[in-house]
């Protein structure tokens, strides 16, 4: 067993080292900027002669260590290159003059002064948390109902609830472009003959808000609903039926005895839509480009009406082609983002306990 | 057995996903012209008038022009039949910004050789573009791009031109002749002799102009705000464009000149069109002979109308006789790239064969003076005609600060509402363009 233990960590080492060197190489070359035709060969044979070394180091802890980090890798290196490094780099980016060619100098905090004495930022802001604050109570509001009608004896429930989930099988772009055509020429239609309002609800930034809001419920109320039915299918059918025997009205079911039910089902349903909403992208940029007309906002007039934080992020840097500023506007929407997730975590978690 | 046979499976699977995520591809749509004879490379550049030959490897393009991707590859073929050597073209499609994708592909290390970029995006590769002057083609141009740091940077591949395009037999019809549009009476005079005819011509408005802002902020803030820098100018004369780019700066009695221009196309507009309408309203309702004008360049109609097409100059001032002409956009040359392919390219493009592809089959108008293709654009006469007598216009509008007209088609939307008088529009234009440059 010792020989074979030594034998193992001979191995063990040899494909450590030998693993390592390839890849130092391989680097190596890489930073040169060789044409080298082995270099990918070096890289890889590298990192599995390393693998191939952790996995022959001899103890059993090692081993089993070994295994489970091979497992993980595939994940964890998507999450790293995708996740950590972009993160990492983009909050570095904010505090330079990066304009996705070139970084110069870097600027300190002088990106997160600019976007804060921006009026046109500061809006989308606001923009957002009160589209946040109108989704969460109206989605919610609507797929609730749309659950209870889908729980109920209606024929039909597996057409209507297939029906009311659609929608949000729709890319949002799509989505936005379908109900740009229906309020620019269904809807103006209506609103022409009713109140003498020839121009679309899109042309004004008030009701191109509304307009937003609407297609976001009608895009996300139908995911949400199917969450409320798994919650309200799991309401014991004793409880109900003993409510019934005690003669307790529909409505006095719904408030004494559903809803208390599904709290927790609420809480997840209303932080689902709070972090969706806040990310609010694709209709946004579809349905209205962010266009939108304020007379007056903090002594400017703006040009962003229905711009929100997430559009105005993408405009900063991408087609006003200041990378560095859109970068420092997307770490303030990360920590937003961050927090909220946080006190969703923290409250779910506590309201499981309680249960 | 299974189990083993499907973890193979799988693995072969992730193997060939890791690879076909390795494998260096970026092209959306690429064709080389077949496989290339590196023998003739030698003729392909005594041909093409260099001294030097290409790499050999093939040199890749970056087009921005979705539309014209398959005479691209036309072009590739031939390009390769000729010459032996391998044009890549690679299209950027849709709203794919061309910039944004050209950053990323500068990140990640894998530049093509040509790529396109609008005037004002020279800067933002300062130092990485290579100073074509002396090269054979650039004698037979004067729409080349030039920059202050970099020299000659820009092959035009096309030429395209904005000002108020109108319907020439309807305008015969109303006894207006489009010569006389050089002033605001005589614009005035003839929208009020053409809207008193509406019902005899057929028509729905005298103007098709849309200002709406979320899909057509291009048209309002871009093209019909560049009558604004430009018109009745001379191509080389940057009064107004280096007024904007010092800080943001306008000149208060041009704009408003402007402004009463844009309002008198505010009033004789086809109202259903003007707030709310979309690119294919407009120009479905000027091939339907439904507008007699439309706010659009020669771009809009690339086949026969049917009827007589040109241009009218914005003459929002009197005398104005100009229209804006040039190429909108440029191939450039990637220093770290093929620069020799690419050279050998560009004077093998300049050339007759390849200006066939371009102005026959692609139906772009042709910057090259020695060029023997009139293009098919039923717009094209006109044009010639204005270049011709040298009352043209540049594009300057596409010097301005990147994103301004995501502002400024805003308040031609509220103009157009009526949520703004000509004064109006000249104190929110001045004070939204002063604060985006402020930015």
């Amino acid at each position: 067993m010792a020989v074979n233990s030594s034998s193992r960590r001979v191995i063990s080492l040899a494909c450590l080292f030998g693993g390592i060197a390839l890849m130092v190489i391989a680097l190596i070359l890489d930073a040169m900027k060789s044409d080298a035709p082995f270099r990918g060969a070096f890289l890889v044979i590298g990192m599995i002669a390393i693998l191939a070394g952790l996995f022959f180091f001899p103890t059993l802890k090692h081993h089993r260590t070994f295994v489970y980090v091979v497992f993980l890798f595939p994940l964890l290196f998507t999450f790293v290159v995708t996740v950590i490094i972009p993160l990492v780099l983009g909050i570095g980016y904010s505090f330079t003059d990066w304009d996705g060619i070139r970084l110069t100098k870097f600027v300190g905090f002088a990106n997160y002064g600019k976007m804060f004495s921006q009026p046109s930022f500061i809006w989308s802001i606001l923009l957002t948390v009160l589209f946040v604050a109108f989704n969460m109570v109206l989605v919610n509001l609507v797929a609730f109902l749309l659950a209870l009608l889908c729980t109920s004896k209606l024929r039909g429930l597996g057409f209507f609830r297939a029906a009311y989930f659609l929608p949000n099988l729709i890319g949002g772009i799509v989505l936005g472009y379908i109900w740009q055509f229906i309020f620019a020429n269904v809807v103006t239609n209506l609103t022409t003959a009713l109140f003498d309002n020839r121009y679309s609800m899109l042309s004004e930034s008030k009701t191109a808000f509304i307009a937003i809001i609407i297609v976001y419920i009608w895009q996300y109320a139908g995911y949400i609903m199917l969450i409320y039915i798994t919650g309200l299918n799991t309401v014991p059918g004793e409880v109900l039926e003993a409510a019934s025997i005690d003669g307790a009205s529909p409505m006095q079911t719904l408030f004494k005895i559903k809803i208390p039910m599904i709290a927790p089902t609420i809480t997840i349903c209303t932080f689902l839509t709070l972090t969706s909403a806040f990310k609010q992208f694709d209709v946004n940029l579809a349905l209205t480009n962010g266009t939108g007309s304020i007379s007056n906002f903090l002594g400017e007039y703006l040009t962003n009406g229905t711009e929100m934080l997430a559009l105005n992020i993408y405009n900063t840097a991408v087609i006003n082609d200041n990378y560095s500023l859109g970068e420092a506007k997307a770490v303030l929407f990360f920590i937003i983002l961050a927090v909220v997730s946080i006190v969703q975590v923290r409250i779910s978690n506590k309201k499981e306990v309680e249960l | 057995m299974k189990k083993k046979a499907l973890a193979l499976l799988m693995t072969g699977i992730m193997a060939a996903g890791m690879a076909a995520c390795g494998s260096n591809g970026g092209a959306a749509s690429s064709n080389a012209g077949t496989d290339a004879a590196a023998s003739g490379d030698a003729q392909a550049a005594a041909d093409a008038g260099t001294t030097s030959a290409p790499s050999g490897k093939g040199v890749r393009l970056l087009n921005g022009k979705p539309e014209i991707d398959a005479q691209l590859q036309d072009l590739a073929k031939k390009y390769n039949e000729e010459t032996g050597n391998t044009l890549l073209v690679e299209t950027i499609g849709g709203d794919t910004s061309a910039s944004d994708e050209l950053k990323k592909m500068y990140q990640a290390d894998n530049m093509p050789d040509i790529f396109v970029i609008e005037a004002n995006q020279a800067d933002t590769w300062d130092g990485m573009l290579v100073d074509m002057a002396g090269e054979a083609w650039t004698d037979k141009t004067g729409f080349e791009l030039t920059n202050a740091n970099m020299g000659t940077i820009g092959f035009p591949y096309t030429v395209e031109a904005t000002a108020l395009a109108y319907n020439g037999d309807l305008l015969a019809k109303a006894g207006v002749d489009p010569a006389s549009l050089t002033s605001p009476e005589a614009w005035l005079e003839a929208c009020a002799t053409i809207d008193a005819q509406k019902d005899a011509l057929g028509i729905t408005s005298v103007f098709g102009w849309c200002a709406e802002p979320a899909n057509l902020g291009w048209s309002s803030g871009t093209h019909v705000f560049g009558q604004y820098l430009d018109s009745g100018l001379k191509p080389d004369d940057t009064t107004y464009i280096d007024l904007l780019n010092d800080g943001g700066q306008i000149d208060e009695a041009r704009m408003k000149a402007f402004a009463e221009f844009i309002g008198m196309m505010n009033e004789y507009s086809d109202p259903d069109l003007l707030v709310d309408g979309t690119y294919d309203d407009q120009v479905k309702g000027f091939t339907d002979q439904k507008y007699v004008f439309i706010t659009q360049g020669n771009w809009c109609v690339t086949e026969d109308t049917g009827f007589e097409c040109g241009f009218a100059p914005y003459a929002f001032e009197d005398g104005f006789n100009t229209i804006i002409a040039g190429p909108p956009s440029y191939w450039v040359a990637y220093k770290d790239g093929d620069v020799e392919g690419a050279k050998a390219f560009f004077n093998w493009c300049a050339g007759d064969s390849a200006q066939n592809i371009l102005v026959n089959d692609a139906g772009l108008v042709s910057p090259f003076d020695d060029c023997k293709y009139e293009a098919v654009n039923p717009f094209y006469k006109s044009m010639k005609s204005y270049i011709d007598a040298g009352n043209y216009s540049g594009w300057h509008t596409m010097l301005k600060k990147a994103g301004l007209e995501n502002k400024t088609c805003q308040v031609f939307a509220d103009y157009a509402q009526g949520k703004l008088d000509a004064d109006g529009f000249v104190s929110t234009i001045a004070s939204v363009i002063k604060s985006y440059y402020a930015e």
